[in-house]
């Protein structure tokens, strides 16, 4: 039989998601759930003083109004400041104002037209302190964050970096911001809360990690996590703000204990800008040398990003940094500034996306001050092992990558001076960059079940949030059993299936793949010698044992840290640039990525493609704008805040280098979600930068900076 | 054992057993199935019930409204229901036995079906006794009255808004400027006698809170009770259950919620329920025929045009109409034509390779 | 969204009756009106539903020109084909603007009258004169880059966002209305209003007005008609500058001809669809090239005020001025 790992086969969810039939959270039926709706606050830093719920409380078909005066109250919880997972959340427990529209009270109604009236109709006062909305204003106050969180350390130095700048003949510094960007998947988060009795709780909830959320929410409302059960079938995207349950999560739950019913919480699109994180803004510094052969001596990455004034989240821009070339002489550092914002997390790549804009830029500014091609100052500046932990990679193929994807470009062809290719009236640009994500694997547990009908049933806790889960773990399982996929059922997106980690950090399929494929592999050990003749299935040996099933579950273990473990690619993008107008429009994008193996070429080629089209947003169009004296998000709906349309995406060309790894873990596969989106925004600015010879070094691109 | 059986909730058990008291637990072979543990239990007995699959998602949709399990017996069986799980089959040795022994406990005459409710506490909160036998397809219902029963007595009653014209006043108007035929047939109607008097500032009155409609949605006439305030897609939604219309952004700027109404691609976000009343209402619940998928919705497969699938069936509304538009043929014309639809994990190369096998195909 | 009776009216006499209260809205694509509802910007207690109006047809009038009925959508108008022959402005101002569902929807009449997108009016809470008169702008010292650098006042800054009325103000169109003085013409020119002391006044109709068709005159100018805009996406956004020309050549083809009339219109930098006469004076007269087009497009935006963010338009609209006179004079 042809393995069905490495096929690339139709998404097994495919015909639910085309026919409407696929339940989202929001989705779940609930008869007689009630409507809620969440108040934010109009200032950014202060106290409630007062809330009027009258005219709210009177209207009809409201079942009450929640202020942290009738909240009810949690016991209290802490939250770890080392794991930036473990959000604080606002829940009504007292008056404090930390960003604008936080929760400051929430509505509970018949009907969603109720609730949402009814939330217009509650007027609060406040005891407001002017705030800070912008890190520049208090640059000096940079701190130490505590660590990285997942990323470890803030700050890394090896060898000397005034050996290294001696050392070079070419030296250049140079600043790079990107902006506040927002997640803003399609589905916005929602949660149904559902008690059973007064201990027991099911949340249908929009997330990326359910059993973060069960243990959040068990947490914080003093239950056991048995107690609370997470439902998630499917998602509706997540990039990161689904990665960590919010305020809202808790909000829905103490708002269906206060109306002792079932009650649903969707948030508003203006609440998606404010209430489930964000990009932080970045402040990047590098510091590049390099001697006559254009070899690298020195690296200097100095990354600051804002953070809330009551939590911590840094954006570990520099961590790719430490990695990606050979260079002796290296030291990145990573500080936080507070201002009155909602707490930044995780997005899209977090570190990676912005890291490699402001490193892969200066060293295209580099190239050009060097005289030397961009792609060919990579290729000398190759690093052969991880120098930073001095290890050796699993795999690394990004020579490979360079050579694939800047033959089929034609990157041959490139004029290297900047301003000098045109069609017609038009500037071209052609631009690189070197793309990488970190191939991470955590433990996770599975169980497949063997039914009479032949049927295998695979179950974990984990999330498709889009990424393909449902379809590769039931080509996994299927080659692991040795029946054809149209066999396995594989179900996921419930706590009381075999725990998982959070879908974020590109890290399922490797984490929870290796843990259908042992136990699926288990499960055929031990019904093998069941068999009475060769010809017996599966089913039938199941049949006969007179049981409803034979299963096994596994839990994988941490793996070996013996070596570095990442995936690697190159990016080529054309740009058109009208000259007088400054309209930017990507033409052309060939990526090439080794990410091990290739599980199933069709959804892959669909997250690298995903990931790039991110790309042409961070670098062209996204920019969450705070208003500069009140915090206050001022674009906040996707009228405002700019992510790419069809028409600004073209054709895009992903080449699959073949990359087989015995080290990652036992489907040599590399996580794909996010590396699409490293490298390509540094390969668009510097596209944009060979068409005009302006070098862009804020983002996002917009026409005005090129006018 | 008394006789009296009655459609009608809250009535004192033949056995002593009210609303507001402790209920007995039940044994079905040999386990205490209802203990108090904290949570809500219904209790049905449903001698000629069995599950069904059309059932059962309109039974755990109420057992979530009641954030209950469910435990129906009858002598042919007895089956567990919880909301998220498969059904559970209990084992029957001495079914009838047990059943008997429960009917006997909340008073149920043999033959006779009745539902239960009862709290975290143990306390029996409601109770349902049909006159005629609870037959498959019918729990669901019977669960139904419990959850409207229950809901009813914990919502206080609210009063109504102002409003600007009460129904007189708009029929003066009418009658005034001499409307049509049909518009004054509907003010008389409503609203007898027609007084001669420019319209006022209006007085006190109700605005009405809800209003019946028709709305012909997938060829199938639906007569609805909604918020004139609400959407035509929060009425998909919410209220006819016709979840596959998705909420994006609720303003107009994302394409997830495309429908096809009169034959045209809108937003229903933007698009008021009670405005779209005489007019086809095409949802991606409706584009295929059957089980024969809509080209377009095979090509979305094939091509995989999706990923997380949340603005998926606004895209296939919007790529369908576009076919049948006839305005787009280049890629660029279908990117430009397509860019009233969102797609956050950037599927757009596959979903204009999708519409453009499709189109070809058409 | 506040409570509102909803009321079909069945004639434009009816509808205009009932519109005349205060706190009664017309309702037609809703595309605007629903959108401002449900952020609780406008809280109409009674909306008058005028789709049952025959208000729906493209009709050629005696003069050689067309009058478009007010209910008729933004597609059917971009497509209609004496309009994407005679009045290519229209057309290509009507599909540079929202999408295909929005302009399906979306009615002549009430593109007319489309609100600002400027946040601060839209956010329910900040301070706006438009929205709540006498509470200030938030928008000065804000956030200004989607604002006005044309048409402005110290009370308001916000852009019309509308693409149609650029190009109408370009073909010298003509807004019909029946109000409850009767019925009455206005040039497009006049149609909308200036911020001034009274940003929340936007249009010159008065309550109850209803429109009921906007009348494109027969003009040498038309055909020869072309709309650019300039946006942060290559769809689906809202202006940040954008011309519309109408230009009638004089002399033969090939070389400098001279321009013997010319409009031109801005959008996406003024407080309304924005007429440039100085400009189009600069223009008459002259012959076709790049030098006439850079002079008149300084003098359209002589006297711009920039806030904050947004002096870039000032340049841009000048650079697209002139590119769409380029393109109208090829």
């Amino acid at each position: 039989m042809k393995p069905a790992v490495g096929a690339a086969i139709d998404r097994v969810d495919a015909r639910a998601k085309v026919t409407g039939q696929a339940v989202y959270a929001a989705e779940t039926p609930v008869a007689g759930v009630a409507h809620a709706v969440i108040v934010g606050a109009t200032i950014a830093h202060g106290r409630v003083r007062s809330i009027n719920t009258r005219e709210a409380r009177a209207l009809p078909g409201v079942l009450a109004v929640l202020t942290p005066d009738s909240a009810p109250r949690l016991p209290p919880a802490e939250s770890n400041p080392k794991n930036p997972g473990d959000k604080i959340l606002q829940l009504l427990q007292d008056d404090k104002v930390w960003y604008t529209d936080q929760p400051i009270a929430v509505v509970v109604a018949e009907t969603l037209e109720r609730a949402q009236h009814a939330a217009a109709a509650v007027v609060a006062t406040y005891d407001s302190t002017p705030p800070v909305a912008e890190m520049r204003a208090v640059i000096g106050e940079a701190f130490d964050p505590i660590e990285l969180g997942p990323n470890g350390k803030a700050v890394t130095t090896r060898g000397n970096l005034d050996v290294g700048l001696a050392a070079a003949v070419t030296k250049l510094t140079q600043t790079y911001t990107t902006p506040v960007e927002s997640h803003n998947p399609m589905e916005p988060h929602a949660t149904i809360a559902v008690w059973q009795g007064e201990t027991k709780l099911t949340l249908y909830d929009a997330t990326q990690g359910i059993f973060g959320v069960r243990n959040k929410i068990a947490k914080l409302f003093g239950l056991e996590p048995t107690d609370v059960r997470v439902i998630n079938h499917y998602v509706g995207g997540g990039f990161g703000c689904k990665g960590t349950p919010w305020s809202h999560v808790g909000l829905a739950a103490l708002a269906a204990k206060a109306v002792n019913r079932p009650v649903k919480l969707v948030l508003t699109r203006p609440q998606m800008f404010s209430l489930v994180g964000h990009r932080p803004e970045t402040l990047q510094t590098i510091t590049l040398g390099a001697d006559a052969n254009a070899r690298l001596t020195v690296i200097r990455h100095d990354v600051i990003s804002e953070t809330s004034r009551f939590d911590q989240f840094a954006e570990p821009s520099a961590v790719a940094t430490r990695h990606l070339y050979s260079c002796p002489n290296v030291v990145t550092s990573h500080k936080l500034v507070r201002i009155d914002i909602p707490t930044p997390t995780f997005t899209r790549a977090p570190g990676e996306a912005t890291g490699t804009f402001a490193l892969e830029s200066a060293l295209d500014e580099l190239a050009y001050a060097l005289r030397v091609d961009p792609l060919e100052l990579r290729i000398r500046n190759h690093a052969v092992r991880d120098e930073q932990e001095d290890k050796p990679f699993s795999s690394k193929s990004i020579l490979e990558c360079y050579k694939q994807g800047a033959a089929r470009f034609g990157w041959a062809k490139r004029a290297p001076d900047p301003g000098t290719m045109r069609d017609g009236d038009v500037r071209l640009g052609w631009g690189m960059a070197s793309a990488t994500y970190p191939a991470k694997v955590s433990p996770a547990s599975a169980i497949a079940r063997m039914k009479p009908d032949g049927v295998l049933l695979v179950q974990a806790g984990t999330q498709d949030i889009g990424t393909g889960t449902y379809t590769i773990m039931t080509q996994i399982a299927a080659d692991a059993m040795g029946v054809p996929v149209e066999q396995v059922r594989f179900e996921l997106g419930d706590t009381t299936f075999p725990e998982t980690p959070v879908s974020g950090g590109s890290q399922t399929a490797a984490s929870v793949g290796s843990a259908v494929k042992a136990a699926v592999t288990t499960l055929k050990a031990k019904l093998t010698p069941l068999r009475r003749s060769p010809g017996e299935t599966w089913g039938q040996i199941v049949a006969r044992s007179g049981q409803p099933e034979i299963s096994f579950e596994h839990k994988t273990e941490k793996r070996s840290d013996a070596h570095a473990y990442h995936s690697h690619g190159a990016v080529f993008v054309e740009v058109r640039v009208d000259p007088d107008l400054g309209e930017i429009r990507v033409s052309k994008i060939v990526a090439a990525y080794a990410a091990g193996k290739i599980l199933n070429p069709k959804t892959a080629l669909s997250q690298f493609k995903g990931g790039l089209v991110w790309g042409i947003g961070l670098a062209l169009q996204e920019h969450m704008v705070r208003d500069r004296r009140t915090s206050w998000a001022v674009t906040r709906d996707l009228a405002d805040y700019h992510v790419p349309v069809n028409a600004d995406v073209p054709d895009i060309d992903v080449i699959l280098v073949d990359e087989p790894d015995p080290f990652v873990n036992a489907l040599g596969a590399k996580g794909i979600g996010e590396i699409g989106i490293t490298g390509i925004a540094a390969a668009i600015a510097n596209a944009v930068y060979h068409a005009t010879e302006k070098r862009v070094r804020a983002l996002p691109i917009t026409l005005d900076k090129l006018i | 054992m008394a006789s009296t059986v009655s459609a009608d909730s809250e009535l004192r058990t033949p056995a002593g057993l009210a609303i507001g008291e402790l209920a007995d637990g039940v044994v079905i072979g040999g386990l205490a199935r209802y203990p108090a543990t904290g949570q809500p239990r219904v209790l049905a007995f449903a001698h000629a019930w069995s599950p069904a699959d059309d059932e059962l998602r309109a039974l755990r949709a109420e057992l979530r409204g009641l954030g209950a399990e469910l435990l129906v017996l009858s002598p042919r069986g007895a089956w567990s229901v919880r909301p998220d799980d498969p059904v559970e089959a209990l084992p029957a040795d001495q079914l009838a036995d047990d059943v008997a022994a429960a009917a006997g406990r909340y008073g149920v005459v043999a033959g006779h079906d009745a539902v239960f409710v009862i709290d975290g506490g143990g306390v029996l909160r409601f109770a349902h006794r049909p006159a005629a036998p609870i037959a498959s397809g019918q729990l669901a219902a019977a669960l139904a009255i419990a959850g409207r029963e229950l809901r009813r007595r914990a919502t206080p009653a609210r009063p109504a808004d102002r409003v600007l014209f009460t129904r007189r006043e708009w029929s003066v108007t009418c009658l005034v400027v001499g409307c049509t035929s049909a518009f004054l047939a509907a003010c008389k109607q409503q609203d007898k006698p027609a007084e001669r008097k420019p319209p006022a500032p209006a007085p006190a009155a109700d605005i009405p809170t809800t209003i019946d409609i028709t709305l012909q949605i997938n060829g199938q006439a639906r007569k609805l009770t909604v918020d004139p305030r609400a959407s035509l897609l929060d009425t998909l939604r919410e209220t006819v259950g016709l979840t596959g219309t998705k909420k994006g952004c609720d303003a107009g700027q994302c394409g997830a919620c495309t429908v096809h109404v009169a034959g045209k691609r809108v937003v229903s976000c933007l698009t008021l329920a009670v405005m779209a009343q005489g007019k086809d209402i095409t949802t991606i619940e409706g584009l295929a025929e059957h089980d024969q998928l809509h080209p377009m919705q095979q090509a979305f497969i094939d091509h995989d045009g999706l990923q997380c699938g949340y603005c998926t069936p606004g895209q296939i509304m919007s790529a369908a109409a576009l076919v049948r538009e006839n305005r787009a043929t280049t890629d660029a014309e279908v990117r430009e034509q397509m860019s009233g639809n969102l797609c956050r994990c950037g599927a757009y190369p596959n979903i204009v390779a999708a519409i453009q096998a499709a189109r070809r195909k058409a | 969204m506040q409570p509102f009776q909803y009321l079909r009216a069945e004639s434009a006499d009816q509808a205009v009756k009932a519109g005349t209260h205060a706190h009664a809205q017309f309702i037609a694509g809703g595309t605007t009106l629903v959108d401002l509802m449900r952020l609780h910007v406008m809280k109409p207690a009674a909306l008058i539903d005028i789709t049952g109006l025959p208000l729906d047809q493209i009709e050629a009038t005696a003069g050689g020109g067309l009058k478009i009925g007010a209910l008729v959508s933004n597609t059917d108008l971009a497509y209609h084909p004496t309009v994407s022959a005679k009045f290519p402005a229209l057309s290509e101002a009507l599909l540079s603007g929202a999408s295909p569902q929005l302009r399906n929807m979306a009615t002549v009449g009430g593109n007319l009258l489309q609100r600002t997108r400027c946040p601060y009016f839209r956010d329910g809470t900040s301070a706006c004169n438009k929205r709540a008169p006498g509470t200030g702008c938030a928008a000065i010292g804000g956030f200004t880059r989607p604002h006005a650098v044309l048409g402005t006042s110290a009370h308001c800054i916000a852009t019309h966002p509308s693409d149609m009325c650029v190009a109408l103000v370009a073909l010298d169109a003509i807004v019909h209305t029946h109000g409850p003085r009767g019925d009455r013409a206005i040039a497009i020119a006049d149609f909308h209003t200036v911020p001034g002391d009274h940003p929340e006044l936007e249009s010159v109709l008065v309550p109850g007005e209803l429109v009921t068709a906007v009348e494109l005159p027969a003009s040498p100018l038309a055909a020869r008609s072309h709309y650019r805009k300039v946006r942060d996406r290559a769809s689906y956004a809202f202006a940040l500058a954008s011309a519309a020309v109408a230009l009638e050549l004089a002399g033969p083809d090939g070389k400098a001809r001279t321009i013997k009339d010319a409009r031109l219109a801005l959008g996406g930098v003024a407080t309304k669809p924005w007429r440039a006469k100085e400009a189009e004076r600069a223009l008459i007269g002259k012959p076709a090239t790049d030098d006439t087009f850079q002079r008149a497009a300084a003098l359209a935006l002589d006297g711009a005020t920039p806030h904050d963010d947004n002096a870039f338009k000032i340049e841009l609209a000048r650079r697209t001025i002139v590119r769409a006179l380029q393109r109208g004079a090829s």
